[in-house]
């Protein structure tokens, strides 16, 4: 029985760093694709413009589950076979993409117009008042609506057990299986999933505070 | 112009023009290319094949999916019309002065806001049925969305009635107006008002929420899409639908965000 | 971009000439090579369901969970709608056709005089809970019977017999027995139990839990998986369908399936006994197997496992 135990506990120590893994991975390809979609759909180029909206629109609208659905079983078919982790990984990155997209602009937009006015009235040129005026004050709005796709992401990643992936939520559902005690295994995955969405709340709101301009 | 390109660059000049023309016409090379490359991939595994699609001209099928929509919809718009209330006396809870409302308040959009909805399921499918609590599978699948997104939703409302001005809280304070009244006339109107385009978001999400009914079993259209695909043993062309759908009725909803969010910002300017 | 311009042209045809052949077909056969439960030498599913005996009004007594079923009108059947073989539902008809289905018919038949049932998807986490709070009268769920269950629920039967086979791709030519799955990506249905036998038959074994049967084939063809384990007459009726898989070696472990019933009414457990034993010995067991596993297996319907045999039943 003790053997046992550490296997099941083994197993969810296995799970929790496979779920670290996919969240810090997926955040980063978010954030790289997100930043990259914003300037799509910010730039003065129709065609890039279009395909950034299309992108959004379609990755938003869509449910995280069918997409995950969608490319496990989908990709094989069109003749690319990743890993599971990679493609579920990558699947969470185009998904959450979007929604960073979505957080730039927004963020962009709570600068005033007269910022922008006032920088070019100073001389400054459209690159040094975007570098200097414009994304200083538009990155500290962006700080919580990040941190809250950042907790979403995390969240989100349970849903991975539904397409195969033993993560945190995965584990528990062996665990579950084994011992037919569906309470302990949840209760225990919700407290560490607790743990880890506070301690990044926790952590936005310190980044926050200290980027905050004190007026 | 969109509101954020005129902050970002100028009036483009010829010179600004001709290379924006270039870029415009290398990027629809490059999009051509691409997508030309996917519809090759696509036909060569042979996916473009006639029979994995064909099921979905029969009338029946497409009955069964659209009554698949329909149930969707139903949890949204119940589990909407418990989660929004919900939220909104929370967000109230947790901006009033009284501690005793103030931290059950605040404990129950942190927890909610922190376990993963699929938990949450679990919890109404498992948990409380052995406390001897059990619900139809429609409450096992609404109340959980439900819970889960009011955190949500109090989260928005509170950072909406904190966004608004000082200057008007104060202003109700000075002509004699106590702390509810100022928030019953003054702070929450102006609010709502402007939280509408967040809230149809929300919206959304509550909507793709309604996908985990395949844990409890229940036929919202993803679970639908599931005994389809088990059924035809086409699992990619039904999933596809499936997300057409999905694309279809979230997008008529974020239409309606952006359109409401633009009638608000005219009279603003 | 001329690929681009003749495609759509290509698909379209395609498509027309699919709906045709549909039209054609429609009479006689699913779409898509989905399961046909009957075909002209084997008995008829809704036939043999509607030729099931009626109990007695004797035998049913006052106050037992039978009569309340009966003043119902009808059976509340915990199951599922997506096993292909045992309960799987015509999305067109709305019928669900299979063994566990046409079981679970043919008792609401017999307590009823009626073959509705009523079904509450259930699935492996929830079959227990839902049976213990009264939101069904029976499982009938390819629910393996064993003593840990048994603590919570009474089971009647075994009904029938199965055991865990291994499904491979068509061109696999070195997974044979379940001694060959060392070290392998096996996959399985996240309900079924058989994630616990693969780690106690194969330990070195990777895992992999999907949704449903049709993921989990889906996992094998496109070798995401090496091999997929579940009971052998649900992957007899994949091999059935599609000819890209094939199962391999005969079943490693045994499964008694039982029909879960209330703990705390010992009454209706002796009676789906009785009911058992009543359609095993007239031939209607039988019939209802050629009609439905035997669409998929060749040979005999073989014979049904002696009620009360199984541990915790």
């Amino acid at each position: 029985m003790p053997r046992e135990l550490t296997a099941t506990l083994g197993g969810l120590g296995h799970g929790l760093l496979l779920t670290l893994a996919m969240t810090a991975l997926a955040f980063m390809g978010a954030v790289l694709l997100g930043v990259l979609l914003a300037v799509c759909r910010i730039s003065p180029v129709p065609p890039l413009r279009a395909l950034g909206t299309a992108y959004v629109t379609v990755f938003r609208n869509v449910p995280l589950l069918v997409l995950l659905v969608l490319f496990v079983f989908g990709l094989p078919d069109v003749g690319l076979l990743f890993s599971l982790f990679l493609t579920v990984t990558l699947t969470m990155a185009l998904y959450w993409a979007a929604f960073v997209c979505e957080v730039l602009r927004a963020g962009i937009r709570t600068v005033p117009l007269g910022q922008a006015e006032a920088a070019r009235a100073l001389g400054l040129t459209a690159g040094q008042s975007i570098r200097y005026v414009i994304l200083p004050q538009a990155l500290r709005s962006m700080v919580q609506p990040l941190a809250n796709v950042f907790i979403g992401l995390a969240l989100s990643t349970s849903l991975a057990a539904a397409v195969g992936v033993a993560e945190l939520t995965g584990q528990a559902e062996f665990a579950t299986l084994k011992y037919d005690d569906p309470l302990t295994g949840f209760a225990a995955t919700t407290v560490v999933y607790l743990l880890m969405t506070l301690s990044i709340g926790l952590l936005a709101g310190r980044i926050e505070r200290r980027v905050a301009i004190r007026r | 112009m969109s509101e954020e390109s005129r902050l970002l660059f100028d009036v483009p000049g010829p010179r600004a023009r001709r290379r924006t023309w270039i870029a415009t016409v290398c990027s629809l090379v490059l999009l051509a290319g691409a997508l030309a490359l996917m519809v090759r991939q696509f036909a060569l595994h042979s996916e473009l094949s006639a029979s994995q699609w064909s099921v979905f001209a029969q009338w029946p099928i497409l009955r069964f999916l659209l009554t698949g929509i329909e149930q969707t919809l139903l949890v949204t718009g119940v589990a909407a019309a418990i989660a929004f209330p919900l939220g909104a006396v929370v967000a109230l809870a947790r901006l009033s002065r009284g501690r005793w409302a103030r931290w059950p308040a605040r404990l129950y959009s942190e927890l909610f806001r922190a376990v993963p909805l699929l938990l949450l399921l679990y919890v109404f499918l498992f948990g409380l049925p052995r406390a001897g609590v059990t619900f139809p599978v429609f409450w096992q699948l609404v109340l959980p969305v439900s819970l889960s997104n009011a955190a949500v939703v109090a989260e928005i409302f509170r950072a909406g009635v904190l966004a608004q001005d000082r200057g008007q809280a104060e202003a109700a304070y000075s002509l004699g107006m106590t702390y509810g009244q100022a928030m019953r006339w003054v702070v929450v109107p102006q609010a709502v008002r402007k939280l509408v385009p967040a809230l149809v978001s929300q919206l959304v999400r509550l909507l793709k929420d309604s996908t985990l009914g395949y844990v409890v079993s229940y036929l919202e259209l993803l679970h639908k899409a599931q005994v389809l695909g088990e059924y035809y043993h086409n699992v990619l062309p039904t999933y596809l639908v499936a997300a057409a759908c999905y694309v279809l009725v979230n997008g008529l909803l974020s239409r309606t965000a952006g359109w409401l969010e633009h009638r608000q910002s005219r009279p603003r300017g | 971009m001329g690929a681009r311009r003749t495609t759509p042209i290509r698909a379209l045809a395609g498509a027309a000439a699919a709906l045709a052949l549909v039209a054609g077909l429609a009479g006689c056969e699913g779409a898509n090579g989905a399961p046909v439960m009957a075909s002209p030498w084997q008995p008829d599913f809704a036939s043999v369901v509607d030729e099931a005996p009626v109990a007695d009004a004797s035998a049913i007594p006052a106050g037992s969970l039978m009569a309340k079923i009966r003043s119902r009108g009808s059976l509340n059947v915990g199951g599922t709608d997506a096993a292909a073989l045992f309960s799987l539902k015509d999305p067109v008809s709305g019928k669900l056709t299979g063994f566990d289905a046409g079981l679970a018919q043919m008792l609401a038949q017999y307590i009823t005089g009626k073959p509705t049932e009523n079904l509450v998807t259930v699935t492996a986490d929830t079959r227990e809970a839902l049976l213990q709070n009264g939101t069904v009268d029976t499982v009938f769920a390819t629910y393996t019977i064993t003593p840990a269950r048994a603590q919570k629920v009474a089971f009647a039967g075994p009904y029938y017999a199965s055991g865990d086979a291994i499904l491979v791709a068509a061109s696999n030519t070195s997974i044979k027995a379940v001694a060959d799955l060392g070290g392998k990506t096996v996959c399985t249905e996240s309900s079924s139990t058989a994630a616990n036998d693969i780690k106690q038959y194969a330990p070195t074994a990777k895992v992999i839990l999907f949704q449903t049967n049709a993921e989990c084939e889906q996992a094998v063809e496109q070798k995401r998986a090496d091999a997929y384990v579940l009971d052998q007459a649900l992957l007899l009726g994949d091999q059935y369908r599609d000819k890209n898989v094939k199962v391999v070696g005969t079943p490693f472990t045994t499964e008694p399936y039982g029909i879960g019933v209330p703990l705390g009414s010992p009454e209706m457990k002796t009676f789906v006994n009785g009911w058992l034993k009543l359609i095993e010995s007239d031939g209607e067991w039988a019939k209802l197997w050629q009609a439905t596993i035997g669409t998929a297996l060749t040979g005999q319907p073989p014979a049904p496992p002696v009620i009360g045999s199984a541990q915790g039943s």
